[in-house]
């Protein structure tokens, strides 16, 4: 690692990046382009955030309140842990612990520096880490195996029996960082009483495990106020699901990130239903005029990413898909199955509702909640439903009206990158184009973005898309 | 007595002479299909050089890629143990060699004796590889000594697939028809280059003095943001051509073999 970047801890350089492009979001374009002149290397990334209007402010204060917490956790008597974005942080903020969430920790280096977290990814590495391991984790996370970010109290995970490497990720960090570490395990099959009873003893265990090390009893009427704000997340993201359905989509791409960076972050926190209400509210003026959410009103295609985004510099991903005229139908990241939601009809058993009625309602929808985050949902197939991701893509593809799939994701994702070419096969006899990004989602050394748009382009027009 | 160390390696044999641990003649050239083509080759370019005949050397040890099949060696060493003897030779402060080769990299840890402590090698295909640098040298159409110097003019480096050669010869080929400036592109390979091989030196955790072995030594793009990453300068030898460290090893180990020889009678 250079000495340079171990002069400041890598989510402090985020924060110190995020503070000052929150506070001049509401400036006026006389000081936008006036700040981008000391700046001209973030008007990339700052730019087509603040063209989304007030969503885009929004997104931006969110985050950057995201790493004021953090930043200020210990001196508020907060404990902090890392975790990753397969388990909700709702019960995190329900006992006032502050969550590191690798993953989009690791996708905002990857948007905001040319460089990326190559440095904390290489440094993974050199103290033991595969190359072929996530590197989704591994970014965010060669920073704090460095010492290079606050100082972490616990690790929090559910990815056993979900995704070995993440979970492989968490337990070489515990011991690497000699910290107190919880794994909540999942049994190998799903949506049986025997494994909701495992998975909710289970969860009771970890609440237990994080009482301890916070030194904070779990205060139920902190968890209703954290249900009662997830309830109201849910509500607008079902409202967002159902407008995304229309021809043309009325979201910007965008907001698919907005939406689950959100949930990652800040489930259960009202800083992220404001940012859902504003999105709710930009989208359905773009329904009521039947405009598509794309900056040139036209929608000539409706993509389905069956698995992640791609976090290249300046949203480079989400500006092609809006220069191309592609509508974003989403991905799994941003599905939550909560029981309101527009594509559950076909996947019986498949959502979770949220009940404050009692004690044992409220952790048993949390719980519950946490068993449909992306990866524990849709990439597990567990024995009793293998095909799970397929069908659900499938399912989501047909709900959507999407025109065709792409797969994005990490060599080091065992779970899609290694059975990622029969589910394309299967996919596409159901008459759906489907383009498989060799790239790595967070690293761009793996493949460049320049050699990843050209890629995209040919799949477009070779498969007539375009 | 004039001892003999001969390195086949992947892309470059060579050979060197010694004499009371002095250079007498020294040779490089590309490696053939056949080990013992590229073997005899250096080693005549050598003797050429030094001006003596083959039977007047006392002893030769083969090392490198090819070292099983040249037909003149009295013993085989590893590329490991020729390398750090032979980094020690040319610096005797060094305690963490980088050797680039042909076809892999390796990092490795001497004792104040010269013996290895510690070393790694690569765990992937050509990247960090001096087979690396040569591919993207003839996409670009330049020398591949004059790459090393093309950091030194980039203004905005490219960011360079590195972990495939041939995604990265991909990438190089993309930057070119897009216009990117020719020396962006030529520190962007030599960056990809530095932080492949920084790994290896951070894994084993290099200590001063660190010095380079093998060709790519000779590139000072490579050589400057390999220092610039790891932190600490990577002092380039001078004593004789860095390329030769594996048979200076060799050569030095031909030495020890027939002393310890005479020893036992």
């Amino acid at each position: 690692m250079r000495p340079e970047i171990k002069e400041y801890n890598y989510d402090w350089m985020l924060w110190r990046i995020l503070d000052p492009a929150s506070r001049i979001a509401d400036g006026s374009l006389k000081e936008l382009d006036l700040a981008y002149r000391y700046v001209p290397y973030f008007k990339g990334v700052l730019d087509p955030l603040l063209r989304e209007g007030l969503p885009g402010r929004l997104f931006l204060k969110m985050i950057n309140t995201y790493f004021e917490n953090l930043h200020t956790a210990h001196a508020k008597g907060k404990k902090i842990a890392i975790t990753t974005f397969c388990f909700s942080p709702a019960i995190c903020y329900a006992l006032g612990v502050v969550p590191v969430t690798l993953e989009p920790l690791t996708a905002l280096g990857g948007l905001m520096w040319k460089r990326g977290t190559f440095d904390y990814l290489d440094y993974a590495c050199e103290m033991g880490f595969t190359e072929t391991s996530c590197s989704s984790q591994r970014g965010a996370l060669g920073a704090y195996l460095a010492g290079l970010g606050e100082e972490i109290d616990f690790l929090l995970c559910d990815t056993p029996g979900v995704c070995d490497t993440n979970a492989n990720a968490f337990a070489f960090a515990a011991a690497f960082l000699d910290k107190p570490f919880y794994q909540l395990n999942y049994p190998q099959t799903l949506g049986d009483n025997k494994t909701d009873n495992y998975h909710l003893a289970d969860y009771k265990e970890m609440i237990r495990f994080m009482e301890d090390q916070s030194g904070k009893k779990l205060d139920l009427d902190r968890l209703r106020q954290v249900l009662d704000e997830v309830d109201k997340q849910d509500e607008l993201i079902s409202d967002l699901e159902d407008m995304q359905r229309l021809i043309p989509n009325p979201l910007p791409p965008m907001y698919n990130l907005f939406n689950y960076v959100g949930r990652f972050l800040f489930a259960g926190m009202p800083e992220y239903t404001r940012l859902l209400k504003s999105m709710v509210d930009k989208a359905g003026e773009n329904a009521s005029a039947g405009r598509s959410g794309l900056r040139s009103g036209k929608e000539k295609r409706r993509l389905f990413l069956c698995y992640i985004d791609h976090y290249s510099l300046n949203w480079n991903f989400w500006q092609w898909l809006d220069d191309h005229g592609i509508a974003h139908m989403g991905s799994i990241l941003s599905r939550g199955f909560r029981d309101n939601v527009c594509y559950t009809e076909d996947l019986e058993g498949s959502t979770y509702s949220v009940d404050t009625s009692n004690i044992d309602t409220m952790i048993d929808s949390i719980a519950q909640m946490n068993a449909r985050l992306p990866m524990v949902r849709s990439i597990r197939g567990p024995y009793d439903q293998p095909n799970m991701w397929l069908d659900e893509s499938l399912v989501m593809a047909k709900v959507f009206q999407a025109d065709c799939i792409i797969y994005n994701g990490t060599p080091g994702c065992r779970n899609t990158w290694g059975m990622v070419k029969p589910f394309a096969k299967e996919i596409e006899k159901h008459g759906y184009p489907v383009h498989i990004m060799y790239s790595d989602a967070f690293d761009d050394r793996i493949e460049s973005w320049e050699a990843t748009r050209e890629r995209l382009d040919e799949f477009f027009k070779i498969r007539g898309l375009l | 007595m004039i001892t003999a160390g001969c390195d086949v390696g992947s892309l470059t044999s060579k050979a060197v002479l010694m004499k009371n641990k002095r250079i007498i003649g020294s040779y490089i050239t590309k490696s053939r299909v056949k080990p013992e083509v590229s073997a005899r080759e250096a080693m005549q370019g050598a003797l050429q050089q030094a001006g003596i005949s083959e039977d007047q050397i006392t002893c030769c040890v083969g090392t490198g890629y090819g070292r099983e099949k040249i037909p003149f060696v009295n013993v085989a060493v590893s590329e490991i143990a020729c390398h750090g003897k032979g980094a020690k030779w040319l610096m005797p402060s060094v305690r963490t060699i980088i050797d680039i080769g042909g076809q892999d990299c390796k990092a490795m840890k001497i004792d104040a004796s010269g013996k290895v402590i510690k070393f790694i090698t690569n765990d992937k295909c050509a990247s960090g590889t001096g087979r690396f640098l040569e591919v993207m040298a003839r996409v670009l159409g330049i020398n591949i000594e004059d790459l090393g110097r093309m950091s030194r003019k980039a203004k905005t480096p490219v960011i360079l697939a590195s972990t495939c050669t041939v995604w990265a010869q991909a990438d190089v080929i993309k930057y070119l028809n897009s216009g990117y400036a020719l020396e962006d592109i030529g520190a962007g390979i030599n960056t990809a280059m530095a932080n492949r091989i920084a790994i290896l030196a951070n894994t084993i955790k290099a200590e001063k003095d660190i010095s380079m072995t093998g060709g790519v030594a000779k590139n000072e793009g490579v050589v400057t943001t390999l220092s610039k990453t790891l932190g600490q300068k990577i002092k380039v030898a001078r004593k004789a051509d860095p390329q030769l460290a594996g048979a200076i090893g060799a050569a030095l180990f031909a030495e020890e073999h027939k002393t310890e020889q005479g020893g036992q009678q």
